[in-house]
């Protein structure tokens, strides 16, 4: 954000709507602890705010607003088939928060929601105590950041430490927090856990730059991997989603060639890879709001998800896989 | 354009001078304001009549997506946390009877207080206080305007700015205290204004090339002898590709003189328009 915007638009989570019925949840009492300047609204219902007719998502992302709210009904959903399952049978995701304070122009929740506010569940203790039920019966793969970045948000609502505390105790959990942010720190003081695995998404800096808005630059995120991977964090690589630039290819070999140079491959648990992919009625919205190189692509539409063509994405794939070939076996690479 | 609402005369007078506004002789049943793309109406008192002039003001003077609706009075304030003259922007504002709830989008910054508000049919005074209120100052206008207007413009656009003038312990409205009170309000007033017309102006903007894409879209179907269908997907088509590639297609041009002599001829053209544009 430049100097200008800065001078006239509100600061993200100047305002923090608050269900009344979590106000004296011991989550949002932290929570606004940390946010005592911002003013607070009291709501019955997330989606009064959340779901309002008439909301400017492109605007609103200059201007993130809060919401902090208690979950109801499903805890957990099936994982979809657009995303990697790791060779998990039970894959599953939470949404202990529906949104993410980055603003990257790729991704599938512009699509998914009318607001770009961050909604909180507090009521984590609901999602434990789900969990717990469905584990006596089953083994679980996680996603527990799968609608946000949960560590970019650990200094507002500390979860994926919360997270990770949780896993320590069940032997059939994995769980996967997956994260652009650079605030490893938040996370040195807890012990690593075999059943947690830290994924970092990773794009040249030029992606970065174009189309990654808010998120820490390639080298940096470099480092807080570099840190996970020495305190014995099981740590992914997402290479995910590819995008097709001018360049691409000399963009990507040079990007590789930068992380397997500061990364030592070998402590590097997996790697996903995988070609911008979204469901057809996502683009759809996003194109209302969003006239940008993504939306505008020409993609290929199969099974109601929009992808770049066949021999494009094949070609994109390829190359990527030859390249990661220098440096990992196959049997640690995960496409899709 | 910025739409204005008061109720009264009084609430009005203020804006009306300091804006420059002229009264506009238009067969109405309101009174309305205009000049430097400002227009008032007044609505009289009510959340209906509100509804009704704040309606009426939006459909017949065409407002669109960047315009800014705000409603601009006194209301009476239930908590002590206020004094006599705060102005507030509102950022909650319920409808006591209907219990629908409006919030504005408060993306940029501004002077004024901020508080929840509550609309009601007839004026609340602290001995008749309802049990169950829930606004921290209370109206008779606001939920009405505030329906109305969003059915029309973004969240972002429309307002409700209220200066406190009672306690709800009041006798008599004086009309030349609220004019003052209205005057006094005015440099928060134009301070969010100026910020609203900023971010719409920053923000909200198209591509010049894309807001003249119809005009080339039917030079096209006209000499292509194009169908709805095709026509749709072009401007779409065309659309994205400025947007990838930041101008036209060079070879467009030539598309624009093609004699066509039938269906298929014109089928032809146009896929390899869509070729084109698909680069």
């Amino acid at each position: 954000m430049t100097s200008s915007e800065k001078s006239f638009i509100a600061k993200h989570f100047s305002h923090v709507y608050v269900e009344k019925d979590v106000l004296s949840h011991p989550v949002t009492i932290k929570i606004l602890e940390n946010l005592r300047r911002s003013q607070i609204v009291k709501i019955d219902n997330y989606k009064e705010v959340f779901c309002r007719a008439g909301q400017n998502y492109s605007l609103q992302e200059k201007s993130k607003k809060l919401i902090l709210a208690k979950k109801w009904g499903e805890f957990l959903y099936p994982g979809p088939s657009i995303c990697h399952n790791f060779g998990y049978s039970n894959f599953f995701y939470i949404s202990n928060i529906l949104n993410c304070i980055y603003s990257c122009e790729y991704c599938f929740l512009k699509g998914m929601y009318s607001s770009a506010n961050v909604v909180i569940f507090v009521n984590i203790e609901d999602y434990f105590k789900e969990i717990d039920a469905v584990l006596k019966n089953k083994p679980l793969y996680l996603s527990v950041s799968y609608e946000t970045d949960l560590l970019a948000l650990e200094k507002i609502a500390p979860f994926s430490s919360a997270w990770i505390e949780y896993a320590a105790s069940k032997q059939n959990l994995t769980i996967e927090i997956r994260t652009k942010s650079t605030n490893f720190q938040a996370l040195e003081n807890l012990k690593p856990q075999d059943n947690v695995i830290l994924a970092w998404t990773l794009s040249p800096q030029e992606i970065v730059e174009k189309f990654e808005h808010g998120t820490p630059s390639l080298s940096s995120r470099l480092s807080a991997i570099k840190k996970a991977t020495e305190n014995g964090w099981k740590v992914r690589l997402c290479f995910d989603p590819i995008l097709y630039i001018e360049d691409w290819k000399m963009v990507y070999e040079r990007f590789l060639n930068q992380v397997f140079g500061e990364l030592n491959p070998d402590k590097i648990v997996d790697i996903s890879v995988g070609v911008f992919r979204i469901p057809k009625d996502y683009l759809k919205r996003m194109k209302k709001v969003f006239a940008n190189e993504i939306t505008s692509f020409p993609y290929e539409e199969s099974q109601n998800i929009y992808t770049y063509p066949k021999e494009l994405k094949e070609e994109m794939i390829n190359t990527i896989l030859l390249i990661l070939g220098n440096f990992v076996p196959s049997s640690k690479i995960f496409v899709i | 354009m910025i739409y204005i609402v008061t109720a009264f005369h009084a609430e009005a007078k203020a804006l009306i001078k300091h804006f420059g506004l002229k009264k506009l002789y238009e067969p109405s049943k309101f009174q309305i304001f205009s000049g430097n793309d400002i227009l008032l109406i007044e609505s009289k008192e009510g959340i209906v009549k509100s509804s009704i002039a704040t309606t009426f003001a939006l459909t017949k003077f065409g407002a669109g997506s960047k315009d800014i609706a705000l409603n601009i009075g006194i209301c009476g304030a239930v908590e002590n946390a206020f004094s006599k003259g705060d102005v507030i922007l509102c950022n909650k504002i319920i409808n006591h009877y209907s219990k629908r709830r409006f919030y504005p989008d408060i993306l940029i910054q501004h002077s004024m207080k901020e508080a929840s508000l509550e609309s009601f049919m007839h004026p609340v005074k602290k001995d008749s206080l309802p049990l169950e209120i829930e606004g921290d100052t209370v109206d008779m206008e606001g939920a009405g305007f505030f329906e109305a207007a969003s059915s029309f413009l973004p969240l972002h656009n429309v307002h409700c700015i209220k200066v406190v003038y009672d306690f709800l312990d009041f006798e008599k409205i004086d009309p030349t205290e609220v004019e003052n009170l209205i005057k006094q309000s005015i440099p928060h007033i134009e301070n969010l204004i100026n910020s609203l017309l900023k971010l719409n102006l920053e923000f909200c903007n198209n591509t010049p090339e894309i807001d003249n894409i119809h005009l080339l879209v039917n030079i096209l179907k006209n000499s292509l002898h194009l169908t709805t269908y095709m026509t749709n997907e072009l401007e779409s088509l065309l659309k994205d590709y400025i947007i990838r590639h930041k101008k036209l297609p060079d070879s467009i041009f030539e598309f624009f003189e093609v004699q066509i002599n039938s269906k298929k001829e014109g089928k032809n053209y146009f896929d390899k328009l869509r070729k084109i544009l698909h680069s």
